[in-house]
């Protein structure tokens, strides 16, 4: 293999294609199709068990498949290929008892860099990460907070060309979240990342895609806008003092809810401009907003 | 982009390095190392003491008799022990040289005493050699001197009181002294063999625990990964008995027992080789031991077997007989630990060096094959621990 590797094009894809795994008689993950496209925030969302780490593992090449393919770019992967993704295992790996630049050039070097390179990308990453003066401390003698930033480095210390991640926010607290946000944006924000959580108002906030996942089988997949697109548009009204309560008689609507002057109605058969109108027609009017359905509700609906 | 940046490191050997590099730092490594060094010294100072030590001794005399009584003695103590000198000093009264004797200026003092002959004299004591060798010195001097002045010829009186001394087993020489230094041996060599193969087992279950083996396997091959644990490990191994065996050559060079350091240097040598044999035929095992527990608590258990083909040729080493010990000395791994014992005890013909290094080398082809195969298939099973029967009927 060679280094620098060639930079990732526009459309290295990662494909998962009929991928199946069955322990003796269960099967964890049942026949997964899915794509995680380059530039894209690919969310992996699913209850214990529903064979979210199962999928990675099998992704990475750490766990061999019953059936099915892991492709790069439309053909099955490489082990050279394999190698060029970054991979945050769930449960969390590292030396307990090495010093954490050490581990870094350790498995920056296990990749494929020169120990000098795998050494000034492992600083670089620290400094980010605010980690620059512990990088003699042994990974033991880190916060988890720290150990997990020091966990996300190495993933990312080969530059890789696609990023796996099981649960990398897991543990974080909002700062740090962001942090990581940041980091991943500015060094994998053009490569396939596919990433699990159950954190849904934060895969809300991160994700392009989304891979809902149920008892081995996927039961939706695509866009926030697209899974949102199969929902009912929503209205947030909320009326200048007086009781929304008579938004109920109106036709074409469906009221969800109705707190004091404020109330969420679905549209079922009007459109939005048209009850703004008939609204007005009757009552000030100081909130009118299109609201989204959360992804939590989204999932909910997937799994039943 | 391939341009002209050097070829990665093969990673097998980014392991070893890594073993390497954290063994060395290891405190327990330092002090085990140290230790065995220091009971090394300790072995050869014992010898040496035990042995004896070529001795220097001054004697006080007065008159010529006394003189060449010491002179013929200093020549006997260097038959008995290779490099004792035993100097005359001439005193010109008994007062003077009992003085010398007080004062310590000489070890003893050969005076004369009337009618009886002569007396050894000391301060409290006279070492017990030096008494001997001079009072028989004097002894045959006197009677020489007497033999003379009666007109008798000493020779015909010593005709046919000669006793020789002839060895039919010269290997047998210093039996006592080589079958201790086959003992360090073995010691040495169980010891190594049992701290090293356990740090196999600990590295390979402590990567499982921390979960890092995940990403061990993602980045390279799980066989790159167990070579790299049993080259550097076995390099460790080797280095640390080199430098012990090392230590004893030097040690018996410098206490001058140089007749010892010959019998038992080639015993050394082969020792040396064998070990290396024995070690790495076994280092697979080690690391399949570490490969089926999940904790390390479990390695009291998947550790026995390898323990078990450690202690047998051990024990016998130390117990067996004769016959077993040439049995056991060309069997694979029994070989690292008996044939230099029976290459320190005596001489080993050809043929079995050559079967036991022989057995050694198929046994490693064999077991480093079967190793690789269970350690390939349980590694990533980390939820609990794999018995040996599980292992070997295991579906990848």
């Amino acid at each position: 293999m060679c280094w620098p590797p060639t930079l990732p094009s526009v459309d290295d894809m990662l494909e998962i294609r009929n991928l199946s795994r069955r322990f003796g008689d269960v099967h964890a993950v049942d026949d997964v199709s899915f794509t995680v496209t380059p530039g894209r925030k690919t969310g992996f969302v699913g209850g214990n068990g529903a064979g979210k780490t199962t999928t990675m593992r099998m992704i990475l090449g750490v766990l061999a498949p019953s059936g099915g393919d892991v492709l790069w770019n439309d053909e099955p992967i490489t082990v050279e290929q394999r190698r060029r993704i970054g991979y945050m295992p769930e449960e969390r790996g590292l030396y307990p008892r090495m010093k954490i630049l050490e581990q870094l050039v350790f498995l920056g070097r296990l990749y494929g860099l020169t120990e000098s390179q795998a050494k000034s990308r492992a600083i670089d990453l620290l400094e980010h990460f605010d980690l620059g003066g512990r990088r003699a401390d042994v990974l033991d003698q880190l916060s988890l907070g720290n150990q997990q930033r020091v966990q996300i480095a190495a993933a990312l210390i080969h530059r890789p060309d696609a990023l796996v991640l099981d649960e990398p926010f897991s543990g974080l607290d909002p700062i740090a979240v962001d942090q990581m946000v940041s980091l991943l944006a500015a060094e994998a924000g053009d490569v396939p990342l596919l990433f699990s959580s159950h954190q849904l108002d934060l895969v809300e906030r991160l994700c392009d895609d989304l891979v809902i996942l149920s008892g081995g089988r996927i039961v939706a997949s695509g866009s926030v806008e697209e899974l949102r697109g199969t929902g009912a548009e929503r209205v947030r009204v909320t009326l200048d003092g007086s009781d929304a309560a008579w938004l109920r008689d109106l036709r074409g609507i469906r009221v969800l809810d109705v707190d004091g002057p404020t109330a969420l109605v679905e549209l079922d058969g009007t459109v939005a401009s048209d009850l703004l109108t008939t609204v007005v027609e009757r009552s000030k009017v100081t909130e009118f907003a299109a609201v989204h359905q959360p992804l939590s509700e989204i999932y909910r609906e997937a799994i039943r | 982009m391939s341009t002209s940046t050097p070829a990665p490191t093969p990673a097998w050997r980014i392991v070893a390095e890594r073993e390497i590099r954290t063994k060395l730092r290891a405190r327990s490594f330092q002090f085990g190392l140290a230790g065995m060094a220091v009971a090394i010294i300790a072995v050869i100072v014992l010898f040496s003491v035990l042995g004896g030590r070529p001795s220097e001794d001054t004697v006080a005399v007065i008159d010529s008799p006394g003189v060449s009584a010491v002179e013929a003695a200093s020549v006997a103590a260097d038959n008995a022990q290779e490099g004792s000198v035993v100097t005359a000093k001439r005193y010109e009264s008994v007062k003077t040289a009992e003085q010398a004797v007080r004062d310590g200026d000489v070890d003893a003092a050969l005076l004369p005493a009337g009618s009886a002959g002569y007396e050894i004299i000391g301060e409290n004591s006279v070492g017990s050699s030096l008494a001997q060798h001079l009072s028989a010195a004097t002894a045959t001097a006197v009677l020489v001197a007497n033999a003379d002045s009666q007109g008798v010829d000493l020779n015909d009186l010593r005709a046919g009181t000669q006793v020789g001394e002839r060895l039919l087993d010269p290997d047998a020489a210093n039996a006592d002294q080589r079958r201790a230094a086959g003992f360090v041996f073995v010691i040495l060599f169980y010891i190594t063999a049992i701290t090293f193969g356990m740090t196999i087992a600990q590295s390979v279950v402590q990567e499982k625990e921390s979960r890092v083996v995940e990403i061990l396997a993602a980045a390279i091959s799980v066989r790159a990964l167990l070579w790299g644990k049993v080259v550097g490990t076995s390099l460790l191994a080797l280095g640390q008995v080199a430098a012990l065996v090392a230590v004893g050559v030097i040690g018996l060079a410098a206490s001058g027992m140089t007749e010892l350091l010959s019998l038992v240097a080639p015993a050394a040598g082969w020792g040396v080789v064998f070990f290396a044999l024995g070690f790495v035929a076994l280092a697979g095992m080690w690391a399949v031991a570490g490969s089926l527990a999940s904790r390390t608590e479990d390695l009291q258990s998947t550790t026995m077997p390898g323990q078990v083909l450690l202690f047998v040729p051990y024990l016998l080493a130390v117990t067996g007989g004769e016959a077993v010990k040439t049995v056991v000395s060309m069997v694979p791994i029994g070989s690292a630990m008996m044939m230099p014992v029976r290459l320190a005890e005596g001489s080993v013909p050809a043929w079995q060096l050559a079967v036991a290094v022989v057995g050694n080398l198929i046994a490693i082809v064999v077991l480093v094959r079967i190793a690789a195969h269970i350690y390939e298939r349980t590694l990533m099973r980390t939820e609990r621990k794999i018995s040996y029967k599980e292992a070997f009927t295991l579906a990848d």
